[in-house]
């Protein structure tokens, strides 16, 4: 059984397509990267998921079960758009939300205190949400997204406005609840993270999916034709025939090479001028490489 | 059931912790209580000493008689005027006026009356402060009688005569109803104006906070994360029913309060020589019936507010937006005055049938004179179809709404949203 199957889900507005025949399949105790430019229709997807929003065409289950109102209690939510009321108080409003998750307030009030001590927030308890700063705030979120213990969680930049501590406490979070058997479905632009927690992707672009599968599989699918490069001296080697693109990173270069081309033939060329080599090495293409690639083809 | 009752007890409870809610709740009846003292003080108001009073009397006639009419007293037993001088035909009237104004000014003598030589002309009070009522009442009513008795009087006829003649008789008003009959003594147009009133301030005051309830949790952006727990039509009606539970609260602060206060404020009032506010009495079966159109109303009324607030993304815009779902009360303020001179006529039967004026105008017409039993059934009747529908709508338009931010959305599209799934 899938944690989620979308089957040619289709979602337009008036006149724009937002979500346009999706198929996908999620599979329990993973985390899916759901990427793709803004205005893609990754929020559109979520919320048809959460039953927020109901599909014009195509069918939607969550844990074997059609989407319904009954599903909501199986999935953990943080918006992207996010806000919680203003003028109560951080244990309140968490008690609040897990109550109306389906835990009695004992246990919603006990979870409570652990949560907030897992994430320091312990001495804020009583204060008022808009008296927290907003990384405090997003942690408050982040609580009363996963209190409930849902089998599903669907996060939706869940590292906006963390600082690294929190972002990497939060990121840890997510890997213990992947331990414990649940699926989180992450929705981010930072590739790094993704590329570093994800178990698959799904890329969609102006509604349609345009891949989606094991992370490892299609990185390998690109095969290793993308050149790492970090030197000092001058960059006139680049100007190689057999470099397709590049991208410049902060202390080198992230060259992808044409079909067939010979890396040594840059080395040679970067010999021949002199240029003095840290690293020169022979990779797959990085998520941003893909993303970049297949987004801007399409 | 479970999330509905969270809902509610959350609205609630925020609700009436507000600063607003407290002080609107304590304030209401102390201002009601400040100003029915103020009406009892102004009406029951009288001087504490008497007036110093010089008569001057032109004609040589009339002072006596006027003399004779000013015979009231305080109510510490004083006379309410003391005649401090009677001046009989001055040989140099200016010169006389010219002391007395001196001796007003010097604040010797409080006023002078100025008789003139020819009853015809206009009689003259001087004084400083030429407003105070409660003097120149009674002062007007015995120059009136002194001059009409003098003329009588040359016509040779007595004026206790010609009292005696014209004395009337009262008409007695009863009001005949199912229970019997009772002596009108106006109350029911004072019960129904008030009735009105209170209709329609509560509609329309709950009806914006829902409104404002709603868009808060959008512009707060509170609402995505609720409806990831809550169907959104759970969502509305716990909004709308919390509101009504602390409206609810509210009413009942301000009636027990009123009541105390009319029992207390009657006694205070009789004490203090007033007897307008005893014997105020409001039947149950009229209660029981504005309270059923009241609820009716609510219900319709407040999902439309809460569905301007859900197509809203900021103040201004509902604001634009409200007049919707606030013109059908604010034409029953401007038209009750019609169904009250005559609520028995096509019109006021027709208006008091349409559901969106029935809260006010059919409770009002009840207070009134109790309309056929099938007018109240159908009025009722399309009320109910009516709310159910609108709410129907209303949570379409919510369901949509609480999703767009942006454009204030026209009410071209809000009708289309009706149609999405």
């Amino acid at each position: 059984m899938d944690a989620i199957t979308l089957e040619n889900v289709t979602k337009s507005y008036d006149s724009v397509t937002a979500v346009s025949g999706i198929n996908l399949h999620v599979r329990q105790g993973a985390i899916l990267g759901l990427l793709g430019p803004n205005g893609a229709g990754k929020t559109t997807t979520i919320r048809m998921i959460m039953n927020i929003l109901v599909p014009d065409e195509g069918s939607i289950q969550v844990l074997g079960q059609p989407v319904s109102d009954n599903t909501r209690d199986l999935i953990g939510y943080l918006p992207e758009e996010r806000g919680l009321y203003p003028r109560m108080k951080v244990r309140e409003i968490i008690i609040f939300l897990a109550a109306l998750h389906g835990l009695t307030e004992a246990e919603a009030d006990r979870r409570a205190k652990e949560w907030l001590e897992t994430l320091g927030l312990d001495e804020w308890s009583e204060k008022k949400l808009i008296d927290l700063s907003k990384g405090m705030q997003q942690k408050v979120q982040f609580i009363t997204a996963v209190i409930h213990k849902p089998p599903l969680v669907i996060l939706d930049e869940p590292f906006s406005g963390l600082d690294p501590v929190n972002a990497a406490t939060v990121e840890e979070i997510m890997i213990d609840m992947r331990a414990s058997g649940s699926t989180i479905v992450l929705s981010t632009h930072r590739m790094e993270q993704v590329e570093r927690m994800c178990d698959s992707i799904c890329l969609i672009d102006k509604g349609h999916k345009l891949l989606d599968g094991d992370l490892r599989a299609i990185k390998q699918s690109y095969g290793k034709n993308t050149l790492h490069i970090e030197f000092t001296g001058s960059d006139a080697f680049l100007k190689h025939p057999a470099i397709l693109s590049m991208t410049r990173l902060g202390n080198g270069v992230e060259a992808k090479l044409k079909p067939g081309a010979d890396p040594q033939e840059i080395l040679k060329a970067a010999v021949q001028e002199n240029v003095s080599i840290i690293r020169f090495e022979l990779l797959e293409p990085s998520l941003n490489e893909i993303f970049i690639d297949r987004t801007s083809r399409a | 059931m479970r999330k509905l009752r969270l809902i509610i007890k959350r609205e609630y409870l925020t609700r009436i912790k507000t600063k607003g809610f407290i002080i609107g709740t304590i304030l209401v009846p102390l201002i009601g209580l400040a100003f029915c003292l103020l009406i009892i003080f102004l009406v029951n108001h009288k001087p504490t000493h008497s007036m110093r009073l010089v008569i001057v009397d032109n004609s040589g006639t009339l002072a006596q008689p006027i003399t004779q009419g000013l015979d009231a007293k305080l109510e510490n037993g004083q006379p309410e005027f003391n005649i401090v001088q009677t001046v009989l035909r001055p040989a140099s009237p200016d010169a006389v006026q010219q002391d007395l104004r001196a001796r007003i000014n010097s604040e010797k003598i409080d006023a002078y009356l100025w008789i003139p030589r020819d009853p015809k002309d206009s009689f003259e009070l001087h004084m400083r402060n030429p407003d105070n009522f409660s003097l120149i009442g009674p002062l007007s009513g015995a120059v009136d009688q002194a001059v009409i008795s003098a003329r009588l009087s040359e016509r040779g006829v007595h004026l206790d005569d010609i009292k005696a003649v014209l004395h009337g008789n009262d008409l007695k008003l009863m009001k005949v109803s199912d229970a019997g009959e009772a002596e009108e003594k106006g109350q029911s147009i004072g019960i129904a104006i008030a009735l009105v009133v209170l209709l329609y301030t509560a509609l329309l005051m709950y009806g914006i906070i829902t409104m404002r309830s709603v868009l808060e949790e959008k512009t707060t952006r509170t609402m995505e994360v609720l409806i990831s727990a809550v169907p959104p039509f759970e969502l509305l009606t716990g909004k709308i029913l919390g509101v009504a539970a602390a409206a609810f609260t509210q009413f009942a602060v301000w009636m027990i309060s009123t009541a105390l206060l009319f029992t207390y404020g009657a006694l205070a009032a009789m004490g203090m020589g007033g007897t307008a506010m005893s014997g105020v009495h409001v039947p149950i079966s009229l209660v029981l019936y504005a309270t059923i159109f009241f609820i009716g109303g609510y219900f319709l009324y407040s999902s439309m507010f809460a569905a301007i607030g859900a197509a809203c993304s900021n103040e201004q815009d509902a604001q634009q937006l409200q007049w919707i779902a606030m013109a059908p009360l604010v034409f029953c303020m401007v038209i009750y005055s019609m169904v009250l001179n005559d609520p028995t006529s096509t019109a006021s039967v027709v208006l008091s049938e349409i559901p969106f004026f029935a809260p006010v105008l059919m409770a009002l017409r009840i207070s009134l004179q109790t309309p056929p039993a099938w007018q109240i059934a159908l009025s009722l009747f399309l009320l109910l179809a009516t709310t159910v529908g609108t709410i129907w709508a209303s949570a379409k338009i919510y369901r949509v709404g609480i999703l767009m931010y942006g454009k204030r959305p026209s009410l071209v599209e809000m009708f289309r949203w009706l149609r999405y799934s």
